[in-house]
This record gives C-alpha cells, sequence and structure tokens, in this order.
C-alpha cells in the first residue's frame, strides 16, 4: 500500500499536469482503506460505486480544462453524525442503524460542489460522546500507529482514515476536543473553527453551543483549503455568524502559553513538545511569555453540566415515533422507554441521566444555570487573554494515545483527556492541533493553538509556519503482521 | 449536593427504562461526575451574565416566506410505523 499521500495542492498540481487522474487516486485510497479496514475499522460504510462514478467526472473535467479548484477529484470521509443524502447517518447507534438521510448537511452540498468524492462514512464514539471510540455501537477504531491503542474520540474514524491513507482528508465535529484530540492521537492536522463559522445544520446534534463541523487533514495547508470550502453563514443554522475575519497587528506575534495547561495531570511528553515549539517560535522572532488563566481548570466541570443538558434535550427527539429504532410495546410511553433503553449505550444514558438531573426543577440554578455562568467567566479571561496576546499555545491532549480499556473503569479519567480542548468550545475560539513529535513508544504527539474568534486564518498561518519549523514527517506503520496477528 | 440524587426519578425523567445492574453501575459513575462538578460552587458568579451563544449572537428572525424544504413522504420514510401520512403510535391511553 501507498500511505504517503501527496497534500491537497500537490495533487491538484499533479491532476492539472495530467500526472494523475482523480480516478487512479480515489482507486489507491479505496485500495489503503481496503486493506486498512480489518484491522482499523475506521469506516462504517464505503461509498465505492458513486465515489468512482465522481471521480470519473473529475476526471473528465481535468481533460478538458475544465476542473472546479482544488477540491475537485479529492477524496474526502465524512463523520457519520452528518448527513449525507440517501446514505446512511447511525452516530454509530443501534438508535439510528436504519436511518437513511433524506437530505445534504450544508457542509456536503458545499463539497459537492467542489467536486470533490466521498470515500464513506467513518466510526465515532456514538452520537459522538467520547474519547476513544470505544463507545461505538459498531465496535471501537484501531489507531493506525498502533492497533493496541485507541485513535481517540470522538471522530476517532476521521482522524484514522487520514492518518491510514484510506482518505486524503475528513470531516470531524468538535464539542470538546472531538477533532483536535484524535488528530493529535493519530499523527495528522485537526482544526475546529470558530463556533459559528461553519454551518451545524445537517450534524445531529450533541450539545448545540459547542458543537462544530471541522477538517482532519495530513497538512495545514489542506486543513485551509478544506475549511475555505466549508465556511460561510447559512440561514438554515440560527447560531450562524456573518465571519469578517481578522489578522494580527503585528508579523511579529505575541504567544501565551497557557500555565494551568503544564502542570500536574500533563504529562512531561506533551509539556516538551510545547516548550520545543515556543523555543523555534522565539527562535523565528516571536515573543512567547507564560499566562494564567486560572478558570481554565473548571473548564471541564461547566463542560460536564453544559453539554448534558444541552444533550438531554437534543436526544429527546429519538423517541420511536419518526425516525429510528422501535422497541414493541402495548402503549407509547411503555414504546419510548424500552426504545431509549435498547438504542442507547451506557455513555450516551449517562450523559442524557446527568442532563436532565442538571435541568430538573430544583437543580437548574444550581448546575446548569451555574455552569453557563461560570462559562461566561471562561470567555472574559480569555478575551482578555487576546488583549495581551495574538495566539496561545498548550498540549492538545495531557498525554499521547492510550491502550483500549485503560480508561473506561472511571468516567472522570476519560473526562480528563479532553482536558486541554475543552475550553476552545465553551468561548467558540478556532484551534488547531498540529502533530510536532513522537512519545517513547513511537505514538504521536503535538500542541494546540487556539485564537481569538474570527482568527482563523492567521491561526492556520502560524500553524502552518509551525508545520514548516517541526517538519513531523513520521508515517504509521501498519503493516500486513498486524493483520494477521 | 448528590444526596438527592435518586436514579429511578431520573430515569423516568428522561424516558429510559434501567436494568437493576445499569442503575447501579451509572448512579456510582454519575456521582463521581457530580462530585468533580461540585467544585463550581466555590466560583463567585453574582451578577454574572449568561451567554447562550458563546459569541454573544444575537439571533435574527427570518423572513416570513416559504422556502423549499423535505416533501411530506420524505419527511416519513424513515419512521417505524406510517398510515395515510401519518405516524402511528401505540394507544397513549393506557
Amino acid at each position: 500500500m501507498n500511505r504517503n499521500i501527496p497534500s491537497i495542492s500537490k495533487l491538484n498540481n499533479l491532476f492539472l499536469d495530467k500526472e494523475l487522474k482523480p480516478s487512479e487516486l480515489f482507486e489507491q485510497v479505496y485500495e489503503n482503506a481496503s486493506f486498512t479496514e480489518s484491522i482499523l475499522h475506521a469506516h462504517l460504510e464505503l461509498f465505492y460505486d458513486e465515489g468512482m462514478e465522481n471521480s470519473k467526472k473529475s476526471d473528465e473535467r481535468f481533460l478538458k480544462g475544465e476542473s472546479i479548484g482544488k477540491l475537485d477529484g479529492i477524496p474526502i470521509a465524512i463523520k457519520d453524525n452528518i448527513n449525507v443524502y440517501g446514505y446512511k447517518t447511525t452516530c454509530s447507534s443501534k438508535m439510528l442503524s436504519n436511518y437513511v438521510s433524506p437530505y445534504d448537511a450544508t457542509v456536503i452540498g458545499m463539497l459537492k460542489e467542489t467536486g470533490s468524492t466521498f470515500t464513506g462514512k467513518t466510526n465515532l464514539d456514538e452520537f459522538a460522546m467520547g474519547s476513544s471510540t470505544e463507545n461505538s455501537a459498531y465496535g471501537p477504531t484501531k489507531n493506525p500507529w498502533n492497533p493496541d491503542y485507541v485513535p481517540g474520540g470522538s471522530s476517532g474514524g476521521s482522524a484514522a482514515v487520514v492518518s491510514a491513507g484510506s482518505a486524503v482528508a475528513s470531516l470531524g465535529s468538535d464539542t470538546g476536543g472531538s477533532i483536535r484530540q484524535p488528530a493529535s492521537f493519530c499523527g495528522v492536522v485537526g482544526f475546529k473553527p470558530t463556533y459559528g463559522t461553519v454551518s451545524r445544520f445537517g450534524l445531529i446534534a450533541f450539545a448545540s453551543s459547542l458543537d462544530q463541523i471541522g477538517p482532519i487533514t495530513n497538512t495545514v495547508d489542506d486543513a485551509r483549503i478544506i475549511f475555505d470550502n466549508i465556511q460561510g453563514y447559512d440561514p438554515k443554522d440560527a447560531t450562524s455568524i456573518k465571519p469578517k475575519y481578522t489578522e494580527p497587528k503585528n508579523k511579529k506575534l505575541k504567544i501565551g502559553i497557557i500555565k494551568e495547561l503544564m502542570q500536574e495531570g500533563v504529562s512531561e511528553d506533551s509539556q516538551n513538545e510545547v516548550n520545543k515549539v515556543t523555543q523555534l517560535l522565539e527562535n523565528n522572532g516571536h515573543e512567547v511569555e507564560e499566562t494564567s488563566l486560572p478558570l481554565t481548570e473548571m473548564a471541564l466541570s461547566v463542560y460536564y453540566l453544559i453539554a448534558p443538558a444541552e444533550c438531554s434535550a437534543n436526544l429527546s427527539r429519538f423517541d420511536g415515533v419518526r425516525f429510528g429504532l422501535r422497541e414493541p410495546a402495548s402503549g407509547s410511553y411503555e414504546m419510548m422507554n424500552k426504545t431509549r433503553a435498547v438504542g442507547f449505550g451506557e455513555e450516551v444514558k449517562k450523559r442524557i441521566l446527568l442532563g436532565t438531573y442538571a435541568l430538573s426543577a430544583g437543580y437548574f440554578d444550581e448546575y446548569y444555570g451555574r455552569a453557563l455562568k461560570v462559562r461566561s467567566k471562561i470567555i472574559s479571561d480569555f478575551q482578555k487573554a487576546f488583549d495581551d496576546f495574538d495566539f496561545l499555545i498548550s498540549p492538545t491532549t495531557p498525554s499521547p494515545a492510550f491502550r483500549f480499556g485503560e480508561k473506561t473503569e472511571n468516567p472522570l479519567e476519560m473526562y480528563l483527556s479532553d482536558l486541554c480542548t475543552i475550553p476552545a468550545n465553551l468561548a467558540g475560539l478556532p484551534a488547531i492541533s498540529i502533530p510536532t513529535g513522537l512519545s517513547d513508544n513511537n505514538m504521536p504527539l503535538s500542541i494546540q493553538l487556539m485564537g481569538k474568534p474570527c482568527s482563523d486564518y492567521s491561526l492556520l498561518d502560524l500553524a502552518e509556519s509551525i508545520e514548516d519549523m517541526v517538519s513531523f514527517n513520521h508515517l504509521p506503520k501498519i503493516t500486513k503482521g498486524d493483520n494477521e496477528s | 449536593m448528590t444526596k438527592d440524587f435518586n436514579i429511578d426519578d431520573i430515569s423516568n425523567l428522561a424516558s429510559i427504562h434501567l436494568e437493576e445492574n445499569e442503575k447501579l453501575k451509572l448512579q456510582k459513575d454519575l456521582e463521581i461526575v457530580l462530585e468533580h462538578v461540585d467544585a463550581l460552587k466555590n466560583i463567585d458568579v453574582k451578577d454574572e451574565k449568561i451567554d447562550i451563544h458563546p459569541l454573544s449572537k444575537i439571533l435574527e428572525l427570518r423572513e416570513d416566506e416559504s422556502t423549499p424544504s423535505l416533501s411530506h413522504e420524505d419527511a416519513m420514510k424513515n419512521s417505524p410505523e406510517t398510515k395515510d401520512g401519518h405516524f402511528v403510535v401505540p394507544p397513549s391511553i393506557e
């Protein structure tokens, strides 16, 4: 297999120079998927026929000199909580095992306009709730760097397919780190744009004030190209914004290291990557300084009240009436109770129950209301930090990828793996994870950059310059031996 | 803060039937999480406002015009049971 897939810009040049056809690329990517799927279980469904048909249409456009743009003929995988017309959207849940989407998500419609092709739908933690894909009703995805390790989550399938070369890029969704954490674990780039810049219409909602669609890619430039083609105001999403993208005032940037994410609870490995990158930034003339955002330590608690509260409301639609599973029963109420008992997995039930409690009469102010107020304080803290700094830096994750089963006993252990990523969701900030090194056991390590709202393009520029400085050029070592063992 | 947490009441509110073995595990896990979020009690939130949108976007109303949307037929395609263009459910008066 050939894992070493060029960047989107290079592929576009190969197509333009007639050195490669989009259908040949699709065949190669599909071959990679066919080989790795038995090890990784990253795709839930592959779209070979339609993908090949669309690739051949791209072939014709390039032949006639009528190509649409950089994404024409590029194979992209889609997380299975984003609706693609005519295909299943299972959210890796038994509840939606037979649900076929009657419409395209806005981002899917936009990607179709670019001439890109879809490889298929990727595995996730059920309804995007989890950090390892161990919560998928269809079995976990394995990490391409070592199948004994989790790929992260919830967009674990989307990160694994890019890492393994089974797609050139993918779409994920990020509610508390679900793009950045798996990207970090799989050694690829994961970008969560500013909240509201990419439409959520057609993304099955988990926590609406936090959910954001974004790309997972091999390079920062690939992430920029995909973002460029999916961002923009959408009247179908009430939280969509009309972004006015900002640039930093000076070329020499001032970057803050978040002190609270560089202390106990974050591994030495992860901290070392930040120190390595900040040294490179200083060598390149940028100013780096430690800064404190004390309420960052409260972010996990705020998140685990707000996200479950919103999830309990959003998932009330799964009642066995209009779509999804229905368990037989003699009465409506019994039918709903049984359907939700059978259709939802343990983690989803846990979060619905937690959210129901946090919203219930007598506890609303104490839990949900208080969490919303602390969230406002966290947002204010970030606003103040961005008065002094252009960007903030931290590890993406407190540790590199962990082994299957390592964090399933105590829910807090798993939740803590999103410690560094949750703050950006609470404040609606753009944030990106880029791979920067390997741990002693050869698992990827990364750093995270955060910017002020709508600094997406300048954040990507900084990430790209770090990518150049670091030159992370390691690839996962999937061998046939893994398959046979 | 967790003394009033009753798994039977909450599962009833959430319309999820739980088996006895599930209740024990979920109760234990939820108590761990509720104990953790207790830390928020120590934050002074007096006079703090609430932002529903993280970027404080003011929600806009769209024009009152009809636009193309899913057909009736497409909207019902995923339903477990339909009849004459309606969703069918088991009796709701028991």
